[in-house]
């Protein structure tokens, strides 16, 4: 009897000291940024502030760039996610339903270049971009994060494309739809749920790219929040942790939201691309 | 093998195929292959960046780079870097997984403070991580000085080995979330009768998860350590951001030099040699893993 209660509460205790010890950090960030600069350098530290104080992030959307990289970071990551997500739409329905020459080489393609590490192509692009003029625009940027985006998005929208039951399109065909017809009605409504988790996956690894970001723009105008951020730690004299922290939060907040709300769209996506492969 | 192809009706549905996957072909050509080729061929020239003044030296850039020692220093921190962070993934990963398996209080919860390192962006984790271990007003070392661990504060990421073992853990507390999910979404189709008959047999919990569970896993396993051993090798944010590879290259992996080469010491012709060079030995990793994937597909 005793050991039957026993053991979840061990079980539950232990399990519960190792979450909390992995989410420490992002706890610790949250508090450093409502923290006063009063309180920051205190020893001992305080573990939760005694007095909490939103400055930092005041300091932050006023004082700084912070809201240029954000909006930055926005049109970045929506305008890549949109073209990738209706090109990867198209380019797998094409790849898992229809039967021409090169087909399979093609789809191998895809996952050869969903594995291609991104410091190979982007000593050509820098040189193609600079080239082209299109150094220092979010353009250039949405060019190159279409090189990662678009293979990891058509690799995901193929085994979600799998998944739609042939049977379906061609019952449509059968009551008169053409095949884009049958496509639009029947195949889409049914990949809803695929084409939003691809897109969540696109929009965060657009939100979090930090290499092609750091190498091909270097004006404020142009920068988005990672190398943005990264920026206020390089260039202040002495580091503002607040408000970095400050920052650092701001910049999840669409994290948190999807986290909020859409985590099942999270946890389909690494069921159907990232780990069966 | 697809049927050869007949009716016109069929010749017609290959066309619209065509039609449809054309712009992920003209794409992939313009940003991905154009590229890929033009980073082999840049290989093979002397290109100073500010100028881009160019000059054909052939394979001497390769001769250069696997002759000097910097390419296999470089090329073993890559290694230990992999091999260290992708060991302790797969462990917490699997561990982490177990746990969240069972019956705990408010799982779903827990489940999401697991898996949020693995999506905030590496910025986010790398200042976090960098207050964390500061030197002076850290708090890590403040509660390893408290808990009695150490005497003095540690300098985590401006020495040696303290750097590299620094970058391990943060690249394993950034990562591992990603093997608990996977781990995770296999365990649930575990069937229970195995546990049972295992049960039966008289085998405790310890035997049950190297009899039932661990071979079970074992396929999920090689595709997530195969395609985490490949996204390490290539990882460059996290440790260029915590240590620009320092303290004095110690922490400097392949792709940190090829951006030095590139960027910071203007040697784009030596850096595509490098990168190409990378790619190279990641290709072994990649074909072993397309192979596999294929072979699933096929059977």
């Amino acid at each position: 009897m005793m050991r039957k209660f026993l053991g979840p509460v061990v079980l539950n205790v232990f399990a519960w000291t190792t979450i909390l010890a992995v989410a420490f950090p992002l706890f610790w960030m949250l508090v450093t940024s409502v923290k006063p600069q009063s309180e920051l350098f205190r020893r001992p530290p305080t573990m939760l502030p005694e007095s909490w104080t939103f400055e930092h992030y005041w300091h932050l959307l006023s004082q700084t760039n912070f809201l240029v990289y954000f909006r930055n970071s926005v049109m970045l990551s929506t305008v890549t996610t949109l073209l990738v997500v209706t090109v990867a739409t198209l380019g797998a329905y094409s790849l898992v339903r229809f039967r021409y020459r090169g087909r399979e080489s093609l789809a191998f393609m895809v996952l050869f270049t969903y594995l291609l590490p991104s410091v190979v192509l982007i000593i050509p692009l820098y040189l193609m971009l600079v080239s082209m003029g299109l150094s220092n625009t979010l353009f250039s940027l949405v060019i190159a994060y279409t090189t990662f985006a678009l293979p990891y998005a058509l690799w995901l929208m193929r085994s979600f494309m799998a998944g739609v039951p042939d049977d379906l399109e061609y019952a449509a065909m059968v009551d008169g739809a053409s095949r884009m017809g049958a496509f639009v009605d029947v195949i889409l409504p049914q990949l809803l749920p695929g084409i939003i988790s691809t897109a969540l996956f696109t929009f965060i690894l657009s939100w979090n790219e930090y290499l092609y970001a750091l190498v091909l723009v270097n004006s404020d105008e142009a920068r988005p929040l990672t190398t943005g951020v990264m920026n206020m730690l390089i260039s202040s004299f002495n580091i503002e942790w607040s408000l970095l922290m400050a920052a650092s939060v701001m910049m999840s907040v669409p994290l948190i939201i999807v986290f909020a709300f859409l985590q099942s769209y999270l946890t389909r996506g690494f069921g159907a691309g990232a780990v069966k492969g | 093998m697809p049927a050869p192809i007949q009716s016109p009706l069929e010749r017609r549905y290959a066309r619209l195929g065509l039609l449809l996957i054309a712009p992920t072909v003209l794409i992939f050509c313009a940003v991905i292959i154009y590229p890929l080729v033009s980073a082999i061929y840049l290989s093979l020239f002397r290109v100073f960046t500010p100028t881009l003044e160019s000059s054909w030296v052939g394979l001497s850039n390769y001769r250069e780079l696997l002759a000097s020692g910097v390419f296999w220093k470089a090329l073993w921190n890559t290694l230990i870097w992999t091999a260290g962070t992708l060991t302790l993934q797969i462990v917490l990963g699997i561990g982490m997984a177990l746990v969240l398996h069972q019956n705990i209080w408010f799982r779903s919860l827990a489940r999401s403070l697991i898996l949020f390192p693995y999506f905030i962006s590496t910025v986010v984790a790398v200042l976090v991580w960098k207050w964390v271990f500061n030197d002076l007003y850290g708090i890590l070392n403040h509660l390893l000085m408290r808990g009695g661990i150490i005497d003095m504060p540690i300098d985590y990421l401006g020495s040696m080995p303290n750097a590299m073992i620094s970058v391990i853990l943060v690249g394993a507390w950034k990562y591992f979330p990603f093997v608990v999910i996977a781990v995770l979404a296999r365990l649930q189709t575990i069937p229970e009768p195995l546990y049972e008959a295992a049960r039966i047999d008289g085998a405790g919990p310890i035997a049950r998860f190297f009899d039932v569970t661990l071979p079970q896993l074992r396929d999920v396993l090689v595709v997530i350590i195969m395609l985490r051993a490949i996204w390490d090798f290539k990882e460059f944010d996290l440790i260029w951001l915590l240590t620009g590879g320092g303290p004095s290259s110690s922490t400097e992996t392949l792709p940190i030099v090829v951006y030095r080469q590139a960027f910071a010491l203007n040697q784009m012709g030596m850096a595509a040699a490098w990168a190409v060079s990378m790619m190279a030995i990641l290709l072994v990793f990649m074909i072993v893993y397309i192979r596999r994937t294929r072979e699933k597909e096929t059977a």
